[in-house]
């Protein structure tokens, strides 16, 4: 059994060739050896072991191995002392020496690895030096052995190199002669050897001691600074009892400021992630930016291509009968309406997301109905350094802005230093003021921002006190806000009540005031300047009086300012003041707002509102929030009124420039309050849109326009279905749809609204009828038409009525025009040629874009073709060779497009048929096919059981047979040879004693 | 300036509630009447007051009888004072009718208005106690007649009155006698355009009530079942008014009778108003209706909406009275053009193309044009009207199975190079439409409407068999704005880009055809 044992570890050759000898002992096989089994029952596919056997062959093995077994335990029965041999492979005579050698290393080694050692990694072997094994070397403890100090390069026990010469080798003749007593005796030699050894390891052993003292203080001392170091965690528990309750009360004490300042203090910023490096940190934005974007995407195609997204977490079951027609039994309760004691309804909370109206939810509203706006307003938060919620106490906030007031200040100081040699002495009282209201300023900058800092605390700590305001605020509160922007814009017309400015302020104004006029002394010296400058301007303006020059250069002169970056707001100083009372008082803060903005310059106005925003962070206290959303509704208003009566082009640019500025604050304030700015807006829309169908052939006025522009701003245009911008581009196309379009101001807008349109469907790609038709119109109006050829119009154009009016009479050729639409057009009173060659070349311009929206749809022939049809009508020659060129390109671009254009039949998508819905099989884990499989699975463990113990049992009661057989065929062998011994051993005595008495008869018969 | 006004003209009439009050008090103050209707003449402008306090002394005078002179045949007239007094009263009233009347004719609308509604409470009150004694039901015609007269104006348009005079048409006695007071008026050798139109209109508001066109029996029937029918010139004690549709619809084909005869279809809008009139109300009730063929045949061809409102008639005429006319689908295809978004009766013209469309006889080529015509259109139109386009291009899909091979090509998807149908084509059948596909309806799921995006997709979902045909709802105009308002959403999305100026961050295009800034 050995050699099965073994068998593993010898080499594989080995293996081969045993597995080659048992095959060529197989094949001996005597045929007749051969013994088939007859087969009572044939099952098919059933393999039986026993078809054919080897009965004499099976026999000799079978009795060979009762005789290694029950044979061999015959022989030592009744035996004490056995002899085992247990040696690897001694028997196995097939392995050579070598082989056994390695089959016991590699045992050797399997033990190691055996259940009892598999956990202990470490110590398989265990290294030793010197008979000591490592661990017991390594214990760090200093033995202090005098082997060291031998290590200091002597040899022969540290004695002189002199002695050690003279004392060895004798030194010889002369040295002898050298020395100075002469030659000494041995005797004092050992002597001297011995008392030289001795002193020296005196003084060895003082050293030491030496150095040990030194060490052990050194160690004493540094026990003593240890509490020092380390907290004194050992002394109060030495503490008598009176101190340790004294200390504990100090404790509570602790504890009660502790939780003081807790509460008064927000909480503290927790350490959040390391730095991120530039690079890491682009790439979040970029991933983030992605991800928005993959977002958008997926709103654009909204339901278009997934009409019903299946929700396959919907249904709880689904019975195996289910056919797939979505056919489903309701079984879902209704929920009970009822009602608590405050009159609200109960109502489960997705309930109440589906039903109720924004208003009706508690205070934070906006947090309920946007689901995704937490995060993203922390994202946000990140990304605008302005409004980040880590934490920013009140001192910090004010921090803040004092020293962003400061620098600013400084900044005032030196462009007005800088200022200063530029002015070249031209009016020295003018710097004097300067410098002085520079003080001044510098005054009202702490005083304002202590003022500011200490309502801020106010209205935090001591919320009674603000009380008073308060109530009046919840007054106009508690209105909705629906209320207040209706009354904003019924205000439009301008009620400019006076507003009831507190005896503090009048004092700072009147600084403002002085700063107002030196303001204006400097403005007006740089409009001389920029007047000399911008001659040629004046050349290139012809017909305009001097008036609009003026007003132009003062334009130009806001820019500037802008360029400067902010170098003239000092009022900005004085508006901090402005801006923290500017939601205490209740009076309308509308006109605050104006009041605030008015006679600045875009710069500026911006400046204002970011400090304003700031100032009534979100963090900072818990009513901002409702305060900035209505900052935003006073700064609609103020939008509308800039926007509104634009009778010069001056006007319009500034209007143009102010928004410009504004429209990051409209962002920021439209992130903060996501639900209340929209419902602002959307309620903008609808007056807008009442007072719209009240004209409805007339086009609306900028004031109208401009907040497309805000919403293709503040929202994303591409969305299937949005809350705002869809009816915003219903708006946009029925103001296309239904109004007439026959002189500049209708045209001119005509064109603003359809540049926003292609704003709007610019990603999403989306048709828009009526500015597709728009632009037909204007290309009707500016072809030549006659009544003997008339072409099909559509509405609003009508046929022969305000035709031609675009078109182009005198030759331009020459002209040198620009290709877009200016502010002037707005205002523009009667048609000039200038007008009409931009009106045509900026729609061919857009009809281009909406051109390529449809490149991949075969109704684009359609849409287009009355275009092109139309601009063969066009008299090219007479416009600019520029724009000739432009529109033959765009025409030319459509017509090869359209050429080409392919019909593909529409088709049905090839509907593959619907599967059956397929059920895992049922597998049982054992099948039986016997009646059994019936029982339970106890019962046939049982029965299993049962039936191998039964079959176990024959067998065993069989071998037991054999086994009895062989001791009895064992005994009889020893029997019959016992028997024969004695036999012999008879026969043997008989002989003998028939030797015997022959010998004796013999005798005898010498006898 | 206004508040001057007011309170005088509150004065006059608080003045001549008490000139009024003292006159019906106490014959003492008789001269009062002659003052009030002196008062006519002074008065250019607002008579209101004046005819308020008319309306109110008449009516009570009548029905205190005081207007009612006892003529005993051979018997000379009483010359007593109490005789000459009433007498003087009768005199009074005729002189204050003409009055009204002539009131109806000037001064501002409201008082216009208001002297017809006078005219018509004298009659109403002159009804109900007739200035002979009588028992029977008494209807004082002349009256009405007087009436109108002065409403088929021949140079003032009286579309006011003539609406505010709705209100008294709804009494079954006043459309019956208003039917035969304007057939015995209505014969005039040429009629200027203005007194068609006051003629058509007076028409249209008598047969606002239905004339029941049921046989008798029936219609007493359901006499029984409802009896308030309203009566104006009504009271408790007399006899009741015999009402007979039958009348009403010979009078009434007498009045078109005489109107047929003029030059309707000269004036665009007499003529519009004519075929209006026709369509809606009288086509019923003509003995003949296939008269009117020639009419409507020659409106239609006139284009526009004329043509939209004859189709109707025309319709009506296919359809009950088994007029053959040619070309009639050539007709109907050649009105979907892009002109019809403009007209006011667009909604009716989809409406009957539904129902012409809506027989399952006609040739699919014909029908497929129709579908890929108003597939272009709804390409062109706004989105109300191009919803209402959509709808009726579903229900084509829906009703003729065989147009499904325009949305869902079967056998073999080749490429073509161009669109096999001819929009150019006038005749319908020969449009070759069949052989298309709707790729505008393919380009219209790309609107931005989302509801007609919706709209367009659904189209496609109509090869489903299952699916029936819907009625044209009336699209409301505006509505999508207001839907689109009303809308919940659950999230209200932003730009994730923080603006930097007036420019959006993805895709700026106004900054780019627009130089608003320098």
């Amino acid at each position: 059994m050995a050699k099965v044992k073994n068998k593993r570890n010898s080499g594989l050759a080995d293996k081969v060739n045993n597995k080659r000898k048992t095959e060529i002992n197989k094949k001996k096989l005597n045929p007749f050896e051969v013994h088939i089994n007859r087969e009572k029952i044939k099952v098919l596919g059933k393999k039986s072991k026993h078809d054919r056997g080897l009965p004499g062959v099976s026999r000799a093995k079978a009795i060979q191995k009762r005789k290694e077994t029950l044979g061999t335990e015959m022989k030592l029965m009744n035996k004490t002392n056995t002899f085992i041999d247990r040696r690897i492979g001694e028997k196995n005579n097939q392995l050579s020496a070598e082989d056994r050698m390695v089959a016991r290393f590699a045992a050797e080694r399997a033990k190691q690895h055996s259940k009892k050692d598999i956990y202990n990694l470490a110590d398989d072997e265990v290294l030793t030096h010197r008979g000591q094994t490592l661990e017991q070397i390594e214990k760090f403890d200093d033995p202090r052995s005098d082997d060291e100090e031998d290590e200091d390069g002597r040899k022969f026990g540290g004695l002189g190199d002199d002695f050690v010469a003279e004392g060895h080798f004798g030194g010889g003749m002369l040295s002898k002669t050298e020395s100075k007593d002469g030659a000494k005796s041995h005797k004092d030699l050992i002597e001297q050897l011995i008392a030289e050894s001795k002193k020296r390891k005196a003084e060895k052993q003082k050293e030491k001691e030496q150095t040990l003292d030194l060490t052990e203080k050194l160690d004493s001392e540094w026990k003593d600074l240890q509490p020092v170091v380390f907290k004194k965690m050992r002394t109060e528990e030495k503490e008598s009892a009176i101190d340790k309750l004294l200390s504990k009360a100090e404790k509570q004490s602790f504890d009660y400021d502790k939780m003081m300042r807790e509460l008064r203090f927000e909480k503290r910023g927790t350490p959040s992630d390391g730095l991120k490096n530039d690079e890491k940190q682009a790439k979040e934005e970029m991933a983030r930016l992605e991800q928005l974007e993959k977002e958008r995407m997926q709103r654009m195609i909204g339901e278009e291509v997934t009409p019903a997204k299946a929700k396959p977490d919907a249904r709880k079951h689904r019975s195996a009968e289910d056919l797939d027609d979505n056919f489903e039994l309701d079984d879902e309760h209704d929920f009970m309406l009822s009602y608590d004691k405050d009159g609200k309804p109960l109502v489960p909370e997705e309930v109440l997301k589906d039903y109720s109206v924004p208003n009706a939810k508690p205070k934070f509203n906006d947090g309920i109905s946007d689901t995704s706006e937490e995060g993203e307003d922390e994202e946000e938060s990140d990304e605008n350094d302005d409004d980040d919620d880590d934490g920013d106490e009140s001192e910090d906030g004010a921090d803040k802005n004092d020293s962003e007031a400061e620098s600013e200040s400084d900044d005032e100081s030196e462009t007005t230093d800088k200022s200063q040699p530029k002015d070249n002495g031209k009016s020295k009282l003018v710097a004097n003021d300067d410098e002085d209201s520079d003080d001044d300023d510098d005054d009202d900058d702490d005083s304002s921002v202590e003022e500011s800092d200490s309502q801020n605390t106010n209205t935090k700590s001591k919320p009674k006190e603000t009380a008073k305001q308060k109530t009046i605020d919840v007054n106009s509160e508690s209105d909705l806000d629906e209320e207040i922007l209706k009354q904003v814009i019924r205000s439009e017309a301008g009620n400019k009540t006076e507003k009831t400015e507190k005896p503090l302020n009048k004092s700072k104004e009147e600084n403002t005031k002085v700063n107002e006029e030196i303001i204006t002394v400097k403005s007006e010296e740089e409009e001389e300047s920029s007047i000399e400058d911008g001659d040629d301007d004046e050349s290139s303006i012809e017909d305009d009086d001097d008036e609009s020059v003026l007003d132009l250069n003062d334009l130009r002169d806001l820019k500037e300012s802008d360029a400067e970056s902010d170098d003239l707001d000092v009022e900005y100083l004085e508006n901090i003041e402005k801006i923290g009372k500017f939601f205490d008082v209740s009076a309308s803060e509308g006109d605050k707002l104006k009041e605030l903005l008015t006679g600045k310059t875009p710069a500026q106005q911006s400046t204002v509102l970011q400090n304003l925003i700031k100032s009534y962070d979100p963090s900072l206290s818990e009513n901002n929030k409702d305060k900035l959303s209505k900052l935003f509704a006073y700064m609609l208003q103020y939008v509308n009124d800039i926007f509104s009566n634009l009778k010069e082009e001056g006007d319009v640019i500034k209007a143009f420039l102010i928004f410009d500025r504004i429209a990051p604050h409209f962002y920021d304030l439209a992130q903060t309050n996501k639900v209340s700015s929209k419902k602002f807006i959307v309620e903008l829309l609808k007056e807008k849109y009442e007072i719209f169908k009240k004209r409805q052939r007339r086009v609306p006025d900028m004031d109208t326009l401009i907040f497309f522009k805000l919403i293709s701003i503040l929202y994303p245009t591409s969305d299937f279905k949005h809350p705002v911008t869809t009816p915003a581009l219903i708006f946009l196309s029925e103001i296309l749809t239904f109004c007439r379009f026959n002189d500049p101001y209708s045209i001119s807008r005509g064109i603003f609204v359809t540049t926003l349109v292609l704003e709007y469907t610019i990603l999403s790609k989306r048709l828009v009828p009526p500015a597709i038709n728009f632009i037909r119109g204007i290309l009707y109006l500016c072809s030549n038409t006659t009544v003997l050829n008339p072409i099909q119009v559509v509405p609003p154009f009508r046929l022969h009525k305000d035709a031609k009016i675009l078109n182009l009479e005198n030759d331009c050729s020459k002209m040198t025009v620009g290709t877009k639409m200016a502010a002037a057009d707005l205002t523009l009173k009667e048609i000039n040629d200038d007008f009409k060659i931009r009106c045509l070349a900026s729609s061919m311009g857009i009809l281009k874009e909406f051109f390529d929206y449809f490149s991949d749809i075969e109704a684009q022939v359609y849409l287009f073709e009355p275009h092109l049809r139309l601009i063969s009508r066009i008299d090219l020659d007479l416009y600019p060779v520029k724009v000739v060129c432009r529109i033959n390109e765009i025409a030319n671009y459509m017509k090869a497009c359209l050429e080409v254009k392919t019909f593909t039949p529409l088709s049905r998508e090839k509907k593959r048929p619907k599967a059956l819905r397929l059920y895992e099989p049922d597998i049982q884990e054992v099948f039986t096919g016997s009646k059994s499989s019936k029982l339970s699975r106890e019962q046939a463990e049982s029965q299993r059981l049962k039936s191998k113990y039964k079959k176990e049992m024959k067998g065993a009661l069989r071998e037991i047979r054999r086994d009895k057989s062989y001791v009895a065929s064992v005994k009889i062998r020893q029997k019959i040879q016992s028997d024969n011994v004695r036999k012999e051993k008879v026969k043997q005595i008989y002989k003998d004693a028939s030797i015997q008495q022959g010998e004796l008869n013999k005798m005898k018969r010498m006898k | 300036m206004a508040a001057v006004q007011q309170n005088f003209s509150k004065m006059i009439s608080a003045q001549l509630r008490n000139k009024a009050n003292e006159f019906l008090n106490s014959r003492k103050h008789a001269n009062n009447l002659a003052d009030i209707l002196q008062m006519f003449e002074a008065e250019t402008d607002n008579y209101t007051p004046l005819l308020l306090t008319v309306e109110v002394i008449f009516t009570e005078l009548l029905r205190r009888g005081d207007l009612i002179e006892g003529i005993v045949p051979l018997k000379p007239a009483d010359h007593s004072p109490e005789g000459e007094y009433k007498r003087w009263l009768r005199q009074c009233f005729e002189a204050a009718q003409t009055r009204a009347l002539e009131c109806i004719r000037r001064g501002r609308t409201s008082s216009r208005l208001q002297a017809l509604v006078t005219a018509c409470k004298l009659m109403q009150a002159e009804g109900k106690h007739p200035l002979e004694q009588s028992t029977g039901y008494y209807f004082p015609s002349i009256r009405l007649k007087n009436i109108f007269t002065v409403l088929l104006d021949s140079e003032l348009s009286m579309s006011a009155p003539i609406a505010r005079f709705q209100e008294f048409t709804e009494y079954r006695d006043v459309q019956q006698y208003g039917l035969k007071v304007l057939s015995t008026l209505a014969y005039r050798k040429s009629p200027t355009s203005i007194y068609m139109q006051n003629y058509l209109e007076l028409l249209d508001r008598l047969l606002v009530c239905e004339i029941t066109t049921e046989p008798r029996a029936k219609a007493k029937e359901r006499d029984n079942e409802e009896k308030e029918e309203k009566l104006l010139c009504g009271a408790e004690d007399k006899a009741p008014f015999p009402y007979n549709p039958g009348v009403c619809r010979r009078y009434a084909n007498r009045c078109w009778g005489f109107a047929c005869q003029w030059p309707l279809c000269e004036d665009s809008r007499v003529h519009r108003r004519a075929l209006l009139l026709l369509v809606e109300r009288l086509m019923p009730l003509l003995a003949r209706p296939h008269l009117a063929t020639d009419m409507l045949c020659d409106s239609l061809d006139a284009g526009g909406p004329i043509s939209m409102l004859a189709l109707q008639g025309v319709l009506e005429l296919v359809r009950r009275h088994n007029i053959d006319y040619p070309d009639m689908y050539d007709r109907l295809y050649a009105m979907f053009e892009p002109e019809m978004f403009a007209t006011r009766y667009k909604k009716r013209l989809l409406h009957l193309a539904d129902i012409f469309l809506s027989s399952t006889h006609l040739p699919e080529g014909l029908v497929a044009a129709f579908a890929k015509r108003l597939a272009r259109l709804a390409l062109l139109a706004a989105a109300d009207d191009a919803a209402a386009l959509l709808q009726l291009l579903h229900n084509l899909l829906l009703r003729h199975p065989a147009l499904k091979r325009m949305i869902c090509h079967e056998d073999s998807p080749a490429i073509m190079s161009n669109d096999p149908y001819v929009m150019e084509e006038t005749c319908a059948g020969a449009s070759r439409a069949l052989g298309s596909s709707l790729w505008e309806v393919w380009a219209l799921r790309r609107h931005a409407a989302p509801a007609l995006a919706a709209a367009a997709a659904a189209v496609f979902a109509a090869a489903d068999p299952r699916a029936t045909p819907v009625a044209l709802a009336p699209p409301d105009l505006a509505a999508s704005f207001d839907a689109e308002l009303k809308k919940r959403f659950k999230t209200i999305e932003m730009n994730f880009v923080r603006p930097q100026g007036m420019t959006t961050p993805s895709g700026e295009r106004v900054m780019q055809y627009w130089e608003l800034m320098a």
